[in-house]
């Protein structure tokens, strides 16, 4: 009998890597703007001008109006994808991704909101995070990039880590959110729509997943990429 | 004796160095099995199955005047907000039972009457992964998930609570690649596929289509070498099983083709993977020490990656005789193929073997975007065809008039 730990897989697995977490389809789409650092402006709310009003009203309080949080535990959504943003309002909503705060919103919302909202969270430019109080730890940063290729984070949330399609983007996002989701996945108790995530990082000692956390929230695409 | 010492000195050594090992450094993660043979080109690295969409269609929205079909035929709305439909059976005193795959986790009842021109899905089978395999028979919901099959009896009866399930297995493999059921009832067998559990690699005891008794006894393999089979069905003429067979990602974009296969011998045959794709390229890899004349040719070619789903010959009176006997086969889409299409074909058996393919209805793809995906067939009591769309997540119906 062969059995794999299959991360991301096809069926199932696609989805999950995609799912919770992540593939590469990323760039189907069209990039994203890059955002300048000026980028912290509130992003302007162009398109979805309904959704733009609402999730200033019902998401900025702790999602930040510009989608940076700047909320422990609570995730930057700048840069996020629209996929990805629908595929956990759904799960929200459907009692599969447990939070007490986002279950209760989301059990508000009907289909045309989840569209709306995860529409206009994928208009949101991506907005760097405040430079670190302490210097970075290069050390802890290349043992970071190591696991990461190791355990074949790559593979799904892309080369650039900024995810696509219903793979979150990870590259710039909250540590201490990046560590808590690792943490989940690792115990099962973040499902996607499938166990792909969990079979992917079940194995990894909750160190080394602190170091994916680590280099994931400060990990920056070089320059001319 | 010192020698012997020495060995066990040795052998304790190597072992707590193990043990170090094993406590600091955790094997690395596997590969995703879909991710197997992957190129690292860009475009490639791109590419990733991507689910169904977690909303459904609004049904003013759905593509359904889009399609393109013969002259004569028609296609309507028959239920919309079927979130994440996959597979269809009707049973006895009508209802419409419909599936799911990896959003939905849940199986579905739809009337077989609209009320007030709606269909409302009751949901029967929830909160369950992989809510794919179903087949109805006498009564009976077969329902198997990527780990077990089981037995609804009287499901007709008990559709606000179905309650427990008979199970006929629960030592199917699992897993997440290729390990989605489709069933089909012949003869009082069932039948069901256990995928290959990667894009390519060697199978084992996976890649093969078996069948059971109805009550899970006297499992027999009915052919091999099938990577990944999502339809099945007898021609009714012969009594043979015809299967769409989805080929191995990452050969190339145009290469190799999904098939449309015929067993005419049960058990006896194999149909190439990992071997041989498309009856005629050797594997790169598992192919060394191969020849594709040893295994049995595809009846037709399906395309490159093009998600060959559901297969259903035409058993209505309603379509034009050209079509009795044919078999409809539902093409998904590829998810890594830069270019993307998706359509219902037909397919005529020529009697020798082989098969003759044709699209049937198109309009499923708008600038290389999917509006919707067909994946499973039903034929109505009055000769109409039902599709399902996961995309959309909708159900329409095809019939034939002036």
């Amino acid at each position: 009998m062969v059995r794999r730990a299959a991360v991301c897989f096809i069926g199932t697995a696609a989805l999950a890597c995609a799912v919770t977490a992540s593939p590469a389809h990323a760039q189907a789409k069209p990039k994203k703007p890059a955002a300048a650092a000026s980028a912290a402006s509130a992003a302007a709310p162009a398109a979805g001008g309904q959704y733009a009003q609402r999730f200033a009203t019902l998401c900025a309080a702790c999602h930040g109006a510009n989608g940076r949080s700047e909320m422990a535990g609570t995730p930057a959504l700048a840069g996020q994808h629209s996929f990805y943003a629908i595929t956990q309002l759904f799960l929200f909503r459907e009692g599969r991704r447990s939070n007490e705060g986002m279950t209760a919103v989301a059990k508000t919302l009907k289909d045309d909101d989840l569209r709306g909202f995860s529409d206009f969270i994928g208009t949101l430019p991506f907005v760097p995070p405040p430079p670190p109080a302490t210097p970075t730890d290069s050390a802890r940063m290349t043992k970071g990039q190591a696991l990461a290729q190791q355990h074949k984070c790559l593979f799904c949330h892309g080369a650039d880590l900024a995810g696509g399609q219903q793979v979150p983007r990870i590259a710039g996002q909250r540590e201490e959110y990046l560590q808590m989701s690792l943490r989940g996945y690792k115990t099962g108790t973040r499902p996607g729509y499938t166990m792909a995530m969990t079979e992917a990082v079940s194995q990894i000692p909750i160190e080394d997943l602190d170091v994916l956390a680590y280099y994931a929230a400060r990990f920056t695409t070089p320059p001319g990429k | 004796m010192k020698q012997v010492r020495a060995l066990t000195l040795l052998t304790t050594l190597c072992c707590a160095s193990l043990t170090a090992w094993a406590q600091t450094t955790p094997p690395p993660a596997d590969e995703p099995g879909w991710a197997k043979g992957r190129p690292k080109s860009d475009s490639a690295m791109k590419m990733a199955p991507v689910p169904a969409f977690p909303i459904p269609t609004a049904a003013d929205k759905l593509p359904t005047a889009k399609f393109k079909l013969p002259p004569g035929f028609k296609v309507e709305t028959w239920a919309s907000g079927v979130l994440d439909a996959r597979e269809m059976r009707q049973g006895d005193k009508g209802n419409i039972f419909v599936s799911t795959l990896f959003v939905g986790n849940k199986v579905y009842v739809l009337p077989e009457k609209a009320k007030d021109g709606k269909r409302e899905p009751k949901v029967i089978i929830d909160k369950t992964e992989q809510a794919t395999g179903i087949e109805f028979n006498k009564g009976t919901l077969f329902f198997a998930t990527n780990k077990k099959i089981v037995r609804y009896d009287n499901i007709e009866d008990k559709l606000d609570n179905p309650g427990e399930p008979k199970v006929l297995t629960d030592k199917l493999p699992g897993g997440s690649d290729h390990s989605w059921k489709f069933l089909r009832i012949h003869n009082d067998k069932l039948y069901y596929p256990i995928g290959a559990p990667c894009n390519i690699c060697d199978p084992g005891e996976y890649a093969k289509i078996y069948r059971m008794n109805l009550d899970g006894s006297n499992v027999e393999t009915i052919a091999s070498g099938v990577r990944n089979t999502v339809g099945f069905d007898f021609d009714p003429k012969t009594g043979n099983l015809w299967f769409t067979d989805n080929g191995r990602d990452w050969f190339s974009e145009e290469l190799p083709n999904d098939e449309l296969n015929v067993v005419t011998q049960p058990g006896k045959q194999h149909f190439g993977y990992p071997y041989c794709h498309q009856g005629n390229i050797p594997d790169p890899e598992f192919g060394w020490g191969k020849s594709c004349d040893d295994y049995v040719k595809p009846a037709a070619f399906l395309g490159p990656h093009a998600g060959s789903l559901g297969l259903k010959f035409y058993t209505g009176k309603m379509f034009p005789a050209k079509y009795q006997g044919a078999m409809f086969i539902a093409r998904h889409g590829p998810w890594n193929r830069t270019k993307k299409y998706a359509d219902i074909s037909v397919a005529w058996p020529d009697g020798k073997g082989g098969a003759k393919v044709e699209p049937f209805m198109t309009g499923f793809v708008e600038n290389n975007s999917y509006l919707g995906r067909p994946v499973d067939f039903l034929v109505m009591k009055d000769g109409s065809l039902l599709v399902s769309d996961d995309h959309a997540g909708a159900i329409y119906r095809i019939s034939y008039g002036k």
